[in-house]
């Protein structure tokens, strides 16, 4: 069977927007990354406090915030987007991106501990939290622009 | 890999659901259902048909007291898709129109 060129063109745009679809349903949004960072601040600061009830209260909010948000996320996905599209090219940056930072708080903090500063670890946590809320968006980017550069088929 | 043009999939409800699940490894019935529009039961006659053909996979779970339905591709689905594909690609790339290649679309259909 042959179709008019047209045709086909239009069901390949058909095939890229699902695509599209699938990649957005799978990409964590931005207010994600704002609440961990935050969470995360706060726990830290809640051990860091070594009052047993702050670090009671701050465990607990941790928790049930970190499972709040997964939970939110995965119900919000709804779709598995399928591994290979991210590629490697994704997953070093994902790696990437969580040493860099994991690099960048345990530094800063062990500097400031050094230095004899107050609350180092929570301070080093601040620019992390910081990073999260704004490198979690332009990862989620990066790998929008990965997953949609894949082949539509057949490289996979 | 064989460019073929596949009149199952090329059925445009069923371009649609291949299109999803060429992207997913999973995908959820309800999913489906509302990003392609379709009710419950013109869905479950299009997945028949894929299913038939041996080009989808379906999953009934239990996820507590709910039940759930899953869909994917299978290896023969997925080696369809890609020739149909590639069928499409051959036929623009012929006519001369101007088509970027496997880039992502911004808003045609």
């Amino acid at each position: 069977m042959t179709i008019p060129p047209i045709d086909a063109e239009l069901a390949l745009a058909e095939i890229r927007i699902r695509r599209e679809q699938v990649v957005g349903a799978n990409l964590v949004p931005a207010w994600f990354w704002v609440a961990i960072g935050g969470l995360m601040v706060m726990f830290v600061a809640a051990v860091e406090s070594a009052r047993p009830v702050f670090v009671a209260v701050g465990s607990v909010v941790y928790a049930l915030g970190l499972a709040g948000l997964i939970l939110a996320v995965v119900r919000r996905g709804r779709v598995q987007v399928r591994p290979s599209l991210i590629g490697a090219r994704g997953a070093l940056a994902i790696a990437g991106f969580t040493l860099v930072l994991v690099a960048a708080g345990v530094g800063l903090g062990l500097l400031l501990e050094a230095a004899g500063a107050g609350w180092p670890a929570t301070i080093g946590c601040v620019p992390v939290a910081i990073g999260l809320a704004a490198g979690g968006p332009l990862l989620m980017s990066y790998l929008r622009r990965v997953m949609l550069s894949r082949p539509l088929a057949g490289s996979r | 890999m064989t460019a073929q043009f596949d009149d199952l999939i090329h059925a445009p409800t069923r371009l649609s659901l291949v299109s999803l699940l060429a992207a997913t490894d999973w995908a959820d019935f309800k999913y489906l259902r509302d990003t392609v529009g379709l009710s419950d039961s013109a869905l479950s006659k299009q997945l028949t048909t894929l299913e038939e053909a041996g080009y989808v996979g379906i999953r009934k779970a239990f996820v507590g007291k709910r039940p759930r339905t899953s869909v994917r591709l299978t290896p023969a689905g997925q080696a369809a898709f890609a020739a149909h594909v590639a069928a499409l690609q051959e036929i623009v790339a012929r006519s001369g129109l101007t088509v970027v290649p496997d880039q992502p679309a911004t808003g045609l259909l």
